[in-house]
């Protein structure tokens, strides 16, 4: 077990580096580099001028070379001042993710919250008109594309029934817990809406699985009630698949954060990954983007190992591949 | 098959091959064969979209601004847009491309998908530990920001001919190659499990046995054994497809105008809505219809493939 | 076509030693992680025109052998003569022209052949691999093998669903008569086929070794089977030889101890079985585990220390060379059934 959680971790370090590396490469071929925007921002540079400022910034050099440049500097804890907002990149960044925590972690609670018991009830009413019902809800969940959810949202409360902000984090002049909490509605509704869908089918699915088994029928078998049973037995190993596939979903869950949080003018890491990127501020993109990176891989990582934790039945054929 | 237990009457009728059996089987969804008739109607209009333009007089890229956010009309069914221009077409216009990048995306992930599943189930061993390492790789990377700064690269500096950058038609291109670059994984998962399990078969063992090599043995044993569960993983897939397309085109890196897509239909929706909300309505529930029927359609093809419900 | 165009200067097949291990469980969480020992050291000659029967209960190997012999799998050691060449070091090229002689039947008539192909392109496919004939002439041999194996030409576009076990059988041994092999090996081909069919498949498989000289390899556990249509026989147990010999001698004078006991429970027409000369207690142990000495010992009457320490080898008797047995008792009862050992 600790074998295939070092392996894993290993994998994980090696895909970080491995996507550094093309994430820079890919910045890289974005459109303009810092000298061409020096040079739209003063236009009597000349290309003398800008030759030789290329030379200085090392920005001539081959690929690997520049890269390396960067890794080392990075390692050291320097990873350049971000040019949208002229402070280091580092310090930029706190502020931002702390506003996706919260909005991923409410709309994750929150949507957790619905689905476990709502994808428990859809399994227990199998077939019956009250599955068919969730069931449809859990598609329109899932299909709805979440940028015109959040319009359709915004539209309903901001617009026709003036009552909430359509956008940002605070009111100009304001603060305070309220109001960052009316800020919050919305993007949150979106967020818990697009997600709440896949959960309530997972965790059906697992449900209607775990019912199958033996060892329940075993249980109704000796007597007991339908509602311990659920409750002892099913809850607690469906909550095993959903647990990880929950985590699996961490990638999907941050893509709609980063929509919601543009539609939303939220200032979150996924604005951040956006506006930096179409803003040409590489060095805050770059890091942002590799931020998204590591979590995501922890993510995946954490799934996998709690699956192999709480499902030790589980045997890895030919070398530690995974067990799906 | 032999496990069927029939009546003498039932049998006579009952469906002789894999397909008979799956068309009854589907016909007893009337939700996945709904979602069917809707994309074949969608699919005719989106087509015979310049026809309808012309039969009705209109013209979706016709720019009049004085006409501007009207209302449905006589002229206009669906009224017209910000720049005056005609609702209903543009609407059509917008489904040809939402459903050919849709279709094309997802069929080049299978395509890659099965070129990596296939060698990687059948050759095992390294191969096939260093092709599931990268597989898992690319699954655990965030989706959405990777194809944003896809999307943004300037084909210029990737050494492209200058010719092909300012092609027209290039964003179509471009959305279909980073979707499919990121979007091969769960069908290279689902073969390589599938052709695991074939190899074992004492077909292929036969064919071996018979001298076939393992290209031979791939494409024609394996490959046409595994096309169901293919078919059913790539129908699901198009949904997806469609919504990181509007994404992308939301966010202005998709397709770019002037070619319509539902998603850029909807870029700068949000100053918009405050005169004109319709117009952020149709296109998004284009959008919300389509992905649905799709994903309608392949749970209903799901369900009838399953070789657990056929054995029943 | 016949063995003497060859005249190889040895036996068509010549099976020495041959070893294969499975590697069993493995990764973290096996609690046995060890191997298999599927085949360990079987060796034994195939004459052309010959049809050596490899018996033995499910579980002892011979599908395994059969396997490796022709070349599904690698062998772990030993080696496998055929037509002269040494099939365990052969690749590529070489081992696809090797194959050409040496085709292969299967058990199973419903999962040998391809769902997806109709049967015509199923039994032509070896000549396709070969690149052999134009269309035309490949049409004419797949008629001609068709009619031979008793289907009806016409049938050819037909797909295996549609048709019975036995026909499917049928199919399954056009398939390895295409390519006019010297061997061919018949792994188990009666055992899933009804009783009534059993029969007609073997009859033409005796036929068709008639007509064409074919040396047989025919894997099987049903001794009826083998009295009809062996010339010789190799008795396996738990992945070693126990003893070779012709069919009569085999079925007259059993000397291995298991050989008798396999014969002993063959059902007599009219009820019950033979009288158990000679007991066997147990079950057949794991090929995982296999026990040291004599691999029958555990089960074995006449089991002695001797037995259980030394693997006994595969030695041909005084009277009859061609009859070898690999024991530290042999069975010394001139005649088979019902005597005293």
């Amino acid at each position: 077990m600790t074998r295939y959680i070092a392996g894993r971790l290993v994998e994980s370090v090696v895909v970080l580096i491995v996507m550094s590396f093309v994430i820079y490469a890919l910045i890289g071929l974005m459109p303009g580099d810092p000298i061409d925007l020096m040079i739209q921002s003063d236009p009597r540079l000349t290309p003398a001028d800008a030759a030789r400022l290329r030379a200085v910034y090392g920005l001539d050099k081959p690929l690997a070379e520049r890269y390396l440049a960067w890794a080392a500097a990075a390692l050291a804890g320097d990873f350049g001042n971000s040019r949208l907002y002229a402070r280091p990149v580092l310090d930029v960044m706190p502020g931002f993710l702390l506003n996706t925590v919260n909005l991923m972690g409410l709309s994750f609670v929150i949507s957790v919250a619905i689905a476990i018991p709502l994808g428990i009830y859809a399994a227990l009413r199998q077939q019956r008109a009250a599955d068919y019902v969730v069931n449809l809800a859990c598609f329109a969940g899932i299909s709805v594309p979440i940028f015109w959810l959040a319009l359709m949202l915004i539209i309903l409360f901001a617009v026709l029934i003036p009552i909430l902000p359509a956008s940002g984090v605070s009111s100009v002049g304001g603060g305070g817990f309220l109001d960052l909490a009316r800020h919050l509605v919305l993007p949150v509704a979106t967020l818990t809406i697009f997600s709440i869908g896949s959960y309530t089918r997972f965790m059906r699915a697992a449900t209607i699985e775990v019912m199958r088994q033996d060892y329940i029928r075993t249980a109704f078998a000796k007597g007991a009630s339908r509602g311990r049973v659920v409750m002892r037995h099913a809850f607690r190993n469906a909550l095993v698949s959903v647990v990880t596939i929950v985590a699996l979903s961490f990638g999907t869950l941050f893509s709609g954060a980063l929509i919601t949080e543009t539609m939303f003018a939220y200032p979150g890491m996924g604005k951040l990954i956006f506006d930096s990127v179409m803003g040409n501020d590489f060095n805050m993109a770059l890091v942002a983007l590799l931020f998204a990176t590591l979590v995501t891989l922890l993510a995946n990582l954490g799934a996998d190992i709690a699956y192999a934790w709480l499902d030790p039945r589980i045997s890895y054929g030919g070398g530690g591949g995974r067990p799906r | 098959m032999s496990g069927l237990a029939q009546s003498p009457a039932r049998a006579a009728r009952a469906p002789r091959t894999v397909w008979g059996l799956l068309l009854r089987r589907m016909l007893g969804h009337r939700l996945a064969i709904g979602s069917l008739a809707f994309l074949l109607i969608l699919s005719v209009l989106a087509i015979l979209t310049p026809v309808i333009e012309g039969a009705l007089g209109l013209d979706a890229n016709s720019v009049a601004l004085t006409m501007r956010f009207e209302g449905p009309s006589a002229a206009h069914l669906l009224g017209t847009d910000e720049l005056g221009r005609d609702l209903l077409a543009r609407l059509l216009y917008g489904g040809q491309v939402s459903l050919f990048v849709g279709i094309a995306a997802a069929l080049a992930s299978a395509v890659i998908g099965t070129l990596i599943g296939l060698p990687a189930g059948y050759y095992g061993g390294k191969f096939d530990a260093v092709l599931m390492r990268l597989t898992d790789g690319v699954i655990a990377l965030p989706l959405l920001p990777l194809l944003i700064v896809l999307a943004a690269l300037d084909l210029n500096k990737l050494g492209l001919p200058e010719a092909v950058v300012n092609d027209p038609n290039m964003s179509l291109y471009r959305i279909i190659v980073i979707i499919a670059l990121v979007g091969w994984t769960t069908v290279a998962r689902l073969v390589r499990g599938a052709t695991l399990s074939l190899r074992e078969r004492e077909y292929v063992l036969a064919a071996t046995a018979a001298g076939a090599g393992g290209l031979r043995i791939m494409a024609v044993h394996i490959l046409p054994n595994v096309v169901s569960p293919i078919i059913v993983a790539t129908t699901l897939s198009v949904g997806n497809v469609i919504l990181l397309e509007s994404v992308l085109s939301f966010l202005g890196l998709g397709i770019q105008p002037p070619i319509a897509s539902w998603g850029n239909m909807l870029t700068g929706a949000q100053e918009l809505i405050w005169n004109a909300p319709e117009l952020a309505f149709y296109p998004g529930l284009l959008i919300f219809l389509t992905v649905i029927a799709f994903n309608f359609l392949g749970d209903g093809l799901q369900d009838a493939l399953d070789p657990r419900a056929i054995e029943k | 076509m016949s063995a003497g165009s060859h005249a190889p200067a040895g036996p068509l097949l010549e099976v020495e030693g041959l070893v294969k291990h499975f590697r069993m469980g493995g990764g973290l969480f096996a609690r046995h992680s060890g191997r298999i020992q599927a085949v360990n050291g079987v060796s034994f000659t195939l004459a052309a025109g010959e049809t050596l029967a490899l018996v033995g209960e499910s579980g002892c190997g011979k599908t395994t052998a059969a396997r490796t012999i022709a070349r599904l799998y690698r062998p772990d050691a030993g080696s496998v003569r055929f037509q002269g060449r040494d099939l365990a070091g052969l690749r590529g090229r070489a081992l696809k022209s090797a194959r050409r002689a040496l085709q292969m039947v299967f058990q199973d008539p419903f999962g040998s052949l391809n769902p997806r192909l109709p049967v015509g392109a199923i039994i032509n496919e070896p000549l396709k691999i070969h690149g052999i004939g134009t269309r035309a002439e490949r049409g004419e041999r797949l008629a001609r093998v068709m009619t031979q194996v008793g289907l009806n030409p016409r049938d050819a576009e037909r797909y295996p669903h549609q048709f019975s076990g036995g026909q499917r059988q049928r199919i399954a041994i056009a398939r390895a008569l295409v390519l006019e092999p010297e061997l061919i090996i018949a792994d188990e081909p009666l055992s899933a086929l009804d009783v009534s069919i059993q029969s007609q498949i073997l009859n033409l498989l005796k036929d068709i070794q008639e007509d064409r000289g074919l040396a047989f390899l025919f894997i099987t556990h049903d001794l009826a089977v083998v009295d009809h249509f062996a010339d010789r026989v190799a008795v396996m147990y738990l992945g070693h030889i126990v003893e070779t010999a012709r069919r009569e001698a085999l079925f007259e004078t059993p000397r291995h101890p298991y050989t008798r006991a396999l014969i002993d429970a063959v059902p007599v027409p009219g009820g019950g079985k033979r009288r158990l000369g000679t007991a066997t207690a147990g079950d057949v142990p794991s090929p995982a585990a296999p026990p040291p000495g004599c691999p029958f010992h555990p089960r074995c009457p006449r089991a002695s220390e001797t037995c259980r320490r030394t693997m006994p080898a595969l030695e041909p008797r005084a009277e009859d060379p061609g009859h070898r047995v690999a024991c530290h008792h042999p069975l010394e009862a001139p005649t088979g059934a019902g005597g005293a050992p």
